[in-house]
Order: C-alpha cells, then sequence, then structure tokens
C-alpha cells in the first residue's frame, strides 16, 4: 500500500494541473473572502454567521462551491488521466493489485482536498485580518462545526470526482454530470416542489444529496431550520451516501473490467 | 520461464484469443508474430492480467497479479506512447519507480541507456513515436527485469533505433534473461528472434524455433541449370520430384534436394551449370501459416473490433 501512495503522490505533483486547480480554487475563495471582509469592516455589521462565510467562502449558499469543484476535478483527473492518455496499463503493470491502487488514489485525492480546505480557511483568515483589522473568529456561533463539515465536504467532492470517472471511465460526461446536478437539476427539484401541485416533492427535497452537502458547511445552527431541512450530520450522511453508492459499484467494475 | 496455459478472451461474438498455450524460455528471444488482429495484443494483456479472459499465465510459477515487485522481475512495452502529454520524461519514470520501490538513481540510468538522457525533462507531448517507445523502454528497463514483454517495440523506430534494440534484445536474452516481442513484421522477426510463437485469429499456428518453422511450412526447392536440361526435366519427374520450368530455361524442383539432383545429374551423364538450394523466406512461410486463419476472416463477415486502446 506504502508503494501505492507514494505513485499517486509523484504522479499528482507530477502534472501542471494540479497545481492550477489547487491555485484557482486558494484563489476564488480568497477573492470571496476579500468582498465579505471589505463589506464587513464596521463590527456592527459583523456576525459570528459573517465570520463562517468569509472562512468557508460562502459555500453554504452557493450550489456548486469552487473548493467543491477544484476538489471534485483533481479527483476526476486522478483517474481520468489514465484512461485519456492510456497509462492505466503501465499503471496497473507496475501496481497489479487493483484494490491497492484505488485506496491509494482515494486516499490521496481525499487528503489533498481536506488539506485544500484546510489551506483555504487559513488563506481566507488572513484575508480577513488584513480587510477587517482583526482576526476572524474561528469557533464563535456554528463556525468550528462549519469549518470541520467543510473539510469533509471538500475531501467527499474529492472522491466524488474519482468515484464517478472510475465508473464511467469518461471526464467530460462526469464533469458534465459533476456540474449539471448540482447546478441545475437540484434547484429545478427545489423551486418545482414551490409549486402546490408538486408540493409531495418536498420531502424528497430534503435529500437531494448536493443540497445536503453544502449544509454540512452552514455556518448557523442547522436545527434553527426547524423540521424543513435535515441537521449538518444527516446532510453529511446524505451526501457520503451518494459517494459510496458511485464508489461501491465504480470499485466493484474496475476489478473486473479489462484496464 | 513464462508458462501461458488455455488463454481465451471473447470481445462480444469475436473470439480474440481462443485457447492459446505457450512456453517462453529464458536465453533467446521468442518472436511472436501474427498478422495485424490476430490477438497478440490481447494476450499480452491476459498474460499480466490488464484484461480480464480466462486461462492463466504464470511467470516462474507465480501469476502476474501476485508479485509484489512486478517491475523488478518483468519489464514491459504495450503502447508506444501511453503518458501523460505534460509530465516530464523524467517524472514519469520516477512515479513507476516509486511504485515500485526503485532507487531515483535508476530513472536516470535509463534515460541514458536509451538514449533520451538529453530529453529527461522535456514533455513526451512533443516526442516523436521512436522517442515514445524509447521512453517506454526505458520504463519496462527501470526495476532491472529478468523478463522483457515487448508489444511491437520497432514501430516508429528508425533503422538505427531498430538495430539497436535488435542488438539490445539478444545482448539481454544471451545473459540468460526472456524476452518474449510480438510484430507483424515478419523480416524483423527473422533477424532479431529465435524462437516463434505464431498465432493467426487468436489461435496458435506453430511454436519452435526460427529455423523450424520455415522448414515445417514451405517446401525447400532446388534451382537447375543445364545444357541439357530437356533430358533432366522427365529424369526428375520419373524420380518423384515436382519440376517447373522458367522461361530462362532453368529448372525448379520440388520434392528432391541439391545432393540427390545433382547424383541423378551424374548418373545419366548431364552437365549441371547451376545447382542450388532455395530456402523460403521467414515471408513466405508465414503467409502459408497464417493463409488459413486470414481467409476464415475474410470468409465470415463477424465484426472485427479490436480490443479497446
Amino acid at each position: 500500500m506504502s508503494d501505492a501512495l507514494r505513485f499517486e503522490w509523484v504522479r499528482l505533483r507530477t502534472v501542471r494541473s494540479t497545481y492550477w486547480l489547487l491555485g484557482m480554487a486558494l484563489l476564488l475563495n480568497a477573492l470571496i473572502a476579500l468582498a465579505i471582509g471589505l463589506a464587513t469592516r464596521s463590527e456592527e455589521s459583523r456576525a459570528f454567521e459573517s465570520d463562517g462565510l468569509l472562512l468557508t467562502g460562502a459555500t453554504q449558499f452557493v450550489p456548486l462551491p469552487f473548493a467543491a469543484v477544484f476538489a471534485g476535478i483533481i479527483g476526476v483527473l486522478s483517474v481520468g488521466h489514465e484512461y485519456r492518455h492510456g497509462t492505466i496499463r503501465p499503471t496497473l503493470t507496475a501496481l497489479p493489485r487493483r484494490s491497492v491502487l484505488i485506496a491509494a488514489k482515494l486516499a490521496v485525492v481525499a487528503a489533498v482536498g481536506a488539506l485544500l480546505a484546510v489551506a483555504s480557511v487559513a488563506l481566507n483568515w488572513l484575508v480577513g485580518l488584513l480587510t477587517r483589522g482583526e482576526p476572524p473568529s474561528l469557533t464563535g456561533g456554528a463556525t468550528a462545526a462549519a469549518l470541520v463539515g467543510y473539510v469533509a465536504f471538500v475531501a467527499l467532492w474529492a472522491l466524488l470526482g474519482a468515484g464517478a470517472t472510475l465508473l464511467v471511465r469518461n471526464v467530460i460526461g462526469v464533469i458534465v454530470a459533476l456540474l449539471v446536478l448540482p447546478l441545475i437539476v437540484e434547484p429545478l427539484l427545489s423551486a418545482l416542489s414551490n409549486v402546490p401541485a408538486l408540493d409531495w416533492l418536498t420531502p424528497i427535497v430534503r435529500y437531494l444529496p448536493f443540497g445536503a452537502g453544502s449544509r454540512m458547511v452552514a455556518t448557523v445552527d442547522v436545527s434553527d431550520f426547524g423540521g424543513e431541512q435535515l441537521g449538518r450530520v444527516a446532510s453529511g450522511l446524505v451526501f457520503a451516501g451518494l459517494v459510496a453508492l458511485v464508489l461501491v459499484p465504480a470499485w466493484v467494475l474496475f476489478e473486473r473490467r479489462d484496464a | 520461464m513464462i508458462t501461458a496455459a488455455g488463454l481465451r478472451k471473447r470481445f462480444g461474438a469475436k473470439t480474440a484469443v481462443d485457447g492459446l498455450s505457450f512456453e517462453v524460455r529464458p536465453g533467446v528471444v521468442t518472436g511472436f508474430l501474427g498478422p495485424n488482429g490476430a490477438g497478440k495484443s490481447t494476450t499480452m494483456r491476459l498474460m499480466l492480467d490488464l484484461d480480464r479472459g480466462e486461462g492463466s499465465t504464470r511467470f516462474d510459477g507465480r501469476r502476474y497479479r501476485e508479485i509484489r515487485h512486478p517491475l523488478r522481475e518483468i519489464g514491459t512495452v504495450l503502447e508506444a506512447k501511453a503518458f501523460h502529454p505534460t509530465r516530464r520524461a523524467r517524472d514519469h519514470l520516477r512515479m513507476l519507480a516509486a511504485a515500485n520501490a526503485l532507487p531515483r538513481t535508476r530513472v536516470d540510468e535509463v534515460l541514458g541507456q536509451v538514449g533520451l538522457a538529453d530529453v529527461a525533462r522535456g514533455r513526451p507531448r512533443g516526442f516523436s513515436l521512436g522517442m515514445g517507445q524509447r521512453l517506454g523502454l526505458a520504463a519496462a528497463l527501470l526495476g532491472e527485469p529478468h523478463t522483457l514483454i515487448l508489444d511491437e517495440p520497432a514501430n516508429g523506430l528508425d533503422p538505427q533505433g531498430i538495430q539497436w534494440l535488435r542488438d539490445f534484445l539478444k545482448g539481454f536474452a544471451g545473459g540468460g534473461r526472456t524476452v518474449f516481442v510480438s510484430s507483424h513484421l515478419l523480416a524483423e522477426m527473422a533477424l532479431m528472434a529465435d524462437e516463434l510463437v505464431v498465432v493467426g485469429n487468436g489461435r496458435l499456428i506453430d511454436a519452435g524455433p526460427v529455423s523450424g518453422f520455415v522448414g515445417r511450412f514451405t517446401t525447400a526447392q532446388v534451382l537447375v541449370r543445364s545444357p541439357a536440361a530437356d533430358r533432366l526435366d522427365p529424369l526428375l519427374r520419373q524420380s518423384g520430384a515436382q519440376v517447373e520450368r522458367l522461361p530462362d530455361g532453368a529448372l525448379i524442383v520440388a520434392g528432391r534436394d541439391a545432393p540427390a539432383v545433382g547424383e541423378l545429374a551424374s548418373a545419366h551423364g548431364i552437365a549441371l551449370h547451376e545447382l542450388s538450394t532455395r530456402t523460403a523466406s521467414l515471408e513466405q512461410a508465414f503467409l502459408e501459416a497464417t493463409a488459413g486463419a486470414q481467409e476464415f476472416r475474410a470468409a465470415a463477415p463477424v465484426p472485427t473490433r479490436e480490443g479497446p486502446r
């Protein structure tokens, strides 16, 4: 396993896209922090909630947050590059035990996703400090819980990207699905559930996985939402369930398919 | 020693590899010969546990996936350009070295060995097919393996490159190591291989020494020139030989070897101006051996889907 992890680590560090994707995620989140920081320079305009939004790049309110997109694409490419450029065969001749290779790929992209979240929070904290002249609180209100949720959320996105690509082995198809589902399908279902004739959709909307994922990063206590929405942990389990639903068949198929 | 037993692989309706069994011995270069689409690449992928099919291949008794650090034992080149286009050549090799706990120093050693030291920091996007083959070979040599499995390694190499490859493989096998190299280029195999495994349409056609293959699948002919060809011709026919007459008067004799023809002529006092044996080329032997397989393919309109590339 350690050989496979070392392989995967070198693989990730020796493609330029990794640096672009991580850099873009950090930069775009820092820009959101800059905007929020500038808007909340006066103390009365500030709440613990704004601290949480600043640190997490307002992830809660974005159907497809930057960190999720870029970590997801890093996951997609960790598998997709192997198929697009035919390196899966040299890779498997070096590491013929397929489960070990998948485990290593998933472990590395999840770790990179988690580290990306941590680094982005650190950078945004610095941006907050510079714009406001005082450090954003990491622990006030629901912020600490939101930050933990954020790290898990970004890591899950990286796993989702890798798993979905392993399943369908088509980079473009996976990226389209990962954009269309959270950006179009889920918001559409949410909107339709407000139509009286379609109110039977309402209980389903609570379990829409991408929306649930974003609620992991809610900067207010989610129990405040009342019975309308799932709590933070339950939301996390729904999103993790989606990831598992993709990963399990992908893993089984990868063991059985021709490389 | 490689032992393949009962390899079989279907792609939908087409059977790409049909019950193939053979052995590859150390110390010689074994050529894996067959027309395009005969199932050579699929066979190699089956051997390496890349494709899922029936049968098993043992490398000194073990399946490929049971080998802990396969690059240290078996080097493979399956496709000429299986690289990320912007990952530097050296990084590609460092990545594979990491996968099998090989020292980094090996990376620069193999790059030098295949003549790519100058482009170690280059990106494969700009590589020619020949450079891609060399980088693939560098990866195969990374773990100082005792076995090489190469799929059409001469593709895209210039004549000097082919010469170099041939010498390299001969030297590699000469040291008691094992080489299994596929090609549809017969002339190339004739120069490179000592032993052959010949396939057509996924089936084994012949296995054994190159010379034996030529002998089995063609009959050697004798060319005779004589001022008394008209007398010699019926005598040869009476002795049971098949005789063909060339426009310039020379006789092509099949079924009798040169000494027999010479003695027959001598016994009848016939002078000979030329008496020579014409050994059929590997090319001819190959065409004869695989003719049936090709005809079958041309006659049956089955979809001939290649394996996923």
